[in-house]
């Protein structure tokens, strides 16, 4: 046991850390409210109608938005579509295969998403002759957003109370059934909770998108194949390199954008999560 | 014990995720619907107040250098009147990307261009010379700009593939030091050789004496200790294809160890720092002081606006020339009857007293063989817009590029006329 | 005892097999990507030899010849090189700055969060976190260009020379704010969050008792922390510090922003202009297309290689020490 000076030494060290701690998280946190700032007071005097009803040639951001919602809308199809039911089938149908694909959704979630486009870019645009298009970004965005979208669906439907299922199997359901029409009901924000997450990702991604989709200064003609899509982390990176005051607020205001975006499905993820929590 | 709550909690749970997913797609239909014939065939009127002589002072046009085309404050009816009549039979979507510094001129013409054809939509882009020829290559794009000629390796690899002039073009060094500094309004002089050593890191400092011997003796003493950024090209540019040429063609040295090309990584790594397009050229020289950089003519009017000097730089004769028309005119005749029928030549450090010495061509790359009917006809309507109405000094004084003296326009006609499906 | 197998009815059997056939194409995907990648580098992995790997540069060659060279029965272009050190270079002291910053700012944040913050402040910090963690990389590069740059040049960089002068890799000039440092301090940014949540969440579960047994002993908080939490969670730190690298590895549009760019110089001091792996990629993708041999885009499928190898390598170890998996820290805000 310590002497008394020692504890008031003790007890100086602990309230320093405390402080400390404080104050690195204050540090931290800087930034993000620094960050937020910069936007809204670069993006705000600049929001006009006009912003959201021409495109990038005519001094707007209209096509950057409707692109973006257009990539992720398509990429979300089919990543939904396939990792649902991927988690589905780790989540019910155990085994080794499934942690063998577990394993592989582990590894999906590290590749570098400039890998990912640079495959997309060869195999997709060039190989198979897509050239720029919606398609092979959708395809980029997907291999990213699956790992996700797997995982949360198989915890979500992991967390479904096995006296439910038991009692849709007791009643003569098959395992379709009960995953369909018992499971995904319990499970659905857990599911929804997953998807938001994976499309805020792939609504903040840049780098698999500059190879795969390019830019288009035009609103999106909806063709899959052979016609690029405009998005808006590329009016983001682009625009602000230019030394022109209407391209920074292009960049800013598109930024405004994507954070409100971004926000939205966060906190849409929160308030799914605090109601399923309460069910 | 679970309680069978999931009737209620569930279903809301999941309605709110389906009207989530209604509401943006309802909201990017309605906007698509709403904006559609609206949006995509805008014209922006270009303003002018340009007079058509050689010393024209152009009135600070701010040519959005990003995708877009910006229109100034001051919005004024294009002064620019054509006989032509509109031709809406030739409809065509096409794609543009390559040369920075083309991309002024061809926003230019194209918001022109699609007053007079309607239903061609082109997208333009500005990743790069050496991206342009690529895509061009490639076939993602159907016209690639570049302000490098196809090299050897790159013709033989591609047989089908044209390299078109389209204007003549220069390049000037730009460099900053600091805003209000005195320095930034004098043109200080520079040699292929102090240049080339300036960029491989032997010149480390702006008073360097052999920066100091090329200048006035009261220019001299005002050159600061200050370090020396040089900065170059990220992407596969043109612009680093003609100022390596130049660098080459003035000093051996550079010729031997580096020589010249698109490649951003010819300059050798580590030294100073990299930028991204002509644009990003001059953000990054704004907030470097100290630096010096190598950028497209038609980014002149903006390096001015910004507060930055430009150079005079010796040319082959020995002296150290402005970048006027007149000079760049200059080396455009000391070197027009070398050029081939291909139109592969260089421009590059031209004899005659008042030669500028980077000067170059404007390429289109295109294929020979067009896609289809369609598309053949647009792209050949717009090459030859560009070469004839594109090439009137309205336009081309806006970015200070000089006119294809006219047999090089001919072969140049020539060999749109050569494309087919 | 082994589990009785029910017999499967047919609906469920074919049900299984469906589910199974969408779930293989996370695999499938995988393999894809691998195979592609490894293929199309193996011209180059025999030209560039090991040399790939022991030296750095970026050469396409001359490409105002229409010779070639054949090295390993590979074509090239004359005087083409490619070495990936520089790259390597950028990409692990990047990553390395970041991690020195990043772990123990991330430990003191969990701390803070889990045990000092009052009950009101932890959920806005949590979801203050949660947003950091969730910004896109182009907007942090935006910031860092705004004033992430101009603070470096101006005053960052210069007080670091002054105070660490001494040390060669910190002296010098210090003339742009593009360079090492400030990737260095924008990835330790976006890697922070993704630290100290699932370090948080380590910290909330370490057993009371145990730190309750330290404070009746007379501990004071920091000691409990120190003696208790911190070593409890030892391995939880360990894995979410790997989880952090694995993301600052493979960042690109951040770093592309900020770095300044140099492909084959090593960096001489921490203020140096770097490029890294990823961000190679994108900037010399389109160069690369000029060679005619394709060498360059091999080499640059070489340089994926790597990368993807050395994020692997991360993205193992976290998993090793994360129980649950990696995806499973991202997903975790869905089991709150």
């Amino acid at each position: 046991m310590k002497s008394e000076k020692g504890l008031s030494s003790r007890k100086v060290v602990d309230k320093s850390v405390r402080g400390l701690t404080l104050l690195v998280t204050l540090l931290i946190l800087a930034p993000l409210f620094d960050m937020i700032y910069i936007i809204v007071s670069n993006a705000v005097p600049s929001l006009s109608l006009d912003m959201f009803i021409h495109t990038t040639v005519t001094d707007g951001i209209l096509n950057a938005i409707v692109g973006s919602l257009f990539l992720v809308l398509l990429s979300s199809v089919i990543a939904v579509s396939l990792g649902v039911f991927s988690g589905v089938y780790l989540a019910e149908f155990g085994g080794r295969s499934a942690s063998f694909i577990r394993f592989f959704a582990d590894v999906l979630t590290g590749v570098p998403s400039i890998v990912v486009g640079y495959f997309g870019y060869i195999v997709f645009v060039l190989y198979l002759g897509w050239g720029y298009s919606a398609m092979a970004a959708a395809i980029a965005l997907t291999i990213i957003m699956i790992p996700y979208v797997t995982r949360t669906t198989e915890f979500a439907l992991r967390k479904v109370p096995s006296e439910i299922k038991e009692g849709s199997y007791a009643l003569g359901a098959s395992k379709a059934t009960t995953v369909n029409r018992i499971s995904f009901r319990y499970a659905a924000p857990g599911i929804m909770t997953g998807i938001l997450i994976a499309v805020s990702i792939s609504l903040g991604e840049t780098a698999p998108l500059i190879y795969t989709a390019y830019f288009y200064n035009y609103l999106p003609n909806l063709a899959l194949f052979h016609s690029p899509v405009g998005y808006l982390t590329w009016v983001i990176w682009a625009f602000i390199n230019e030394p022109l005051a209407l391209a920074h607020q292009q960049a800013f205001v598109s930024s405004f954008v994507l954070m409100v975006f971004v926000l939205c499905l966060g906190l849409g993820a929160r308030f799914l999560v605090a109601r399923w929590w309460k069910s | 014990m679970a309680k069978m709550k999931l009737t209620t909690r569930g279903v809301s749970s999941t309605t709110i995720g389906l009207v989530v997913v209604l509401v943006i797609v309802v909201v990017a239909a309605g906007a698509y619907i709403a904006v559609t014939g609206v949006g995509t065939t805008t014209t922006t009127t270009v303003i002018s107040t340009v007079t058509t002589t050689a010393t024209s002072t152009v009135t600070a046009v701010s040519t959005s250098t990003s995708t877009s085309v910006s229109t100034s404050t001051s919005v004024s009816t294009s002064t620019f009147t054509s006989s032509e009549t509109t031709n809406t039979n030739i409809s065509a979507t096409l794609l543009e990307d390559g040369s920075s510094l083309l991309y002024p001129a061809f926003n230019l013409w194209i918001a022109n261009f699609s007053q007079y054809y309607p239903n061609v939509h082109i997208t333009t882009g500005s990743g790069g010379s050496g991206k342009g020829i690529s895509e061009a290559a490639a076939g993602t794009v159907n016209i690639g700009a570049s302000d490098a000629y196809l090299t050897i390796s790159q013709a033989n690899a591609n047989p089908g593939l044209l390299n078109i002039p389209l204007a003549i073009s220069a390049q000037q060094v730009n460099y900053y030091f600091g805003s209000g500094n005195a320095l930034n309004k004098i043109h200080l002089n520079f040699s292929a050789s102090i240049l080339a050593q300036i960029y491989n890191g032997t010149i480390t400092t702006w008073n360097n004496p052999q920066i100091a011997a090329l200048q006035s003796a009261s220019v001299a003493a005002q050159l600061p200790s200050t370090a020396i950024t040089p900065i170059h090209r990220a992407d596969s540019s043109g612009d680093t294809f003609i100022f390596t040429s130049y660098l080459s063609a003035g000093d051996q040295y550079w010729n031997k160890t580096y020589g010249y090309g698109t490649s951003p990584t010819i300059i050798p790594s580590g030294v100073g720092i990299t930028a991204t397009g002509n644009s990003g050229m001059l953000t990054a020289l704004s907030t470097t002081p100290g630096g010096i950089a190598y950028v497209g003519i038609s980014y002149l009017n903006t390096a001015n606006q910004l507060g930055f000097g430009y150079a005079h730089l010796q040319n082959r004769a020995g002296n150290f020339v402005d970048i006027t028309a007149a000079n760049i005119q200059a080396a455009v005749n000391a070197r027009l009857s070398s050029v081939p029928t291909n139109e592969t030549a260089s421009l590059i450090y031209a004899p005659g007293a008042n030669s500028y010495p980077i000067v170059n061509f404007e390429y289109a790359i295109v294929k020979t063989t067009q896609p289809s009917a369609s598309i053949l006809a647009a792209v050949q309507a717009f090459l030859t817009w560009d070469i004839t109405r594109g090439n009137l000094g309205y336009f081309l004084l806006q970015v200070h590029f000089v006119a294809l003296p006219s047999a090089v326009a001919q072969l140049s006609l020539t060999q749109v006329a050569s494309l087919h499906t | 005892m082994r589990r009785q197998r029910t017999p499967e009815n047919r609906g469920d059997r074919a049900y299984r097999l469906a589910t199974a056939a969408v779930a293989a194409s996370i695999p499938i995907f995988m393999f894809a990507i691998l195979i592609f990648i490894f293929q199309y580098s193996l011209p180059a992995i025999r030209f560039n030899g090991l040399g790939f790997f022991t030296t750095s540069s970026w050469n396409l060659g001359n490409l105002n010849t229409a010779a070639t060279v054949v090295k390993n029965g590979v074509t090239g272009l004359p005087g083409a090189s490619y070495g990936v050190i520089g790259l390597l270079v950028g990409t692990l002291f990047s990553s390395a700055i970041a991690l020195l910053i990043a772990v123990p700012t991330s430990i003191a944040i969990a701390l803070f969060t889990a045990e000092d913050a009052p009950r009101v402040v932890r959920e806005p910090l949590v979801a203050l976190e949660d947003l950091l963690a969730g910004i896109p990389s182009v907007i942090y590069g935006l910031w860092g260009i705004t004033v992430l740059v101009p603070l470096v040049q101006s005053t960052i960089a210069p007080g670091m020379s002054k105070v660490l002068g001494f040390v060669p890799f910190f002296g010098g000039g210090t003339n742009t704010g593009y360079g090492l440092l400030t990737c260095g301090l924008i990835l330790a940014l976006m890697v922070t969050p993704i630290i100290s949540s699932t370090v948080r969440e380590s910290f909330a579960k370490t057993p009371s008792e145990l730190k309750e047994g330290a404070l009746a002993l007379g501990c004071t908080k920091w000691e409990v922390q120190r003696r208790i939490t911190i070593p409890f969670s030892k391995t939880t730190i360990a894995g979410a510090s790997m989880l952090g690298l694995g993301r600052a590895l493979g960042e690109t549009m951040a770093v592309l922003m900020v770095g300044g760019g140099s492909y084959a110089a090593l960096p001489s001091k921490i203020y140096s202009p770097i490029s890294t792996m990823a961000t190679a990629i994108v900037s010399l993708l389109d160069s690369a297309f000029q060679d005619p041999t394709g060498l360059a885009l091999y080499s640059l499928a070489e340089v994926a290689l790597v990368l993807f190898a050395v994020t692997l390598a991360a993205n193992m170890a976290a998993r090793v020490f994360v129980s649950g998996g990696v995806t499973k820290a991202f997903v975790s805000r869905s089991e709150a």
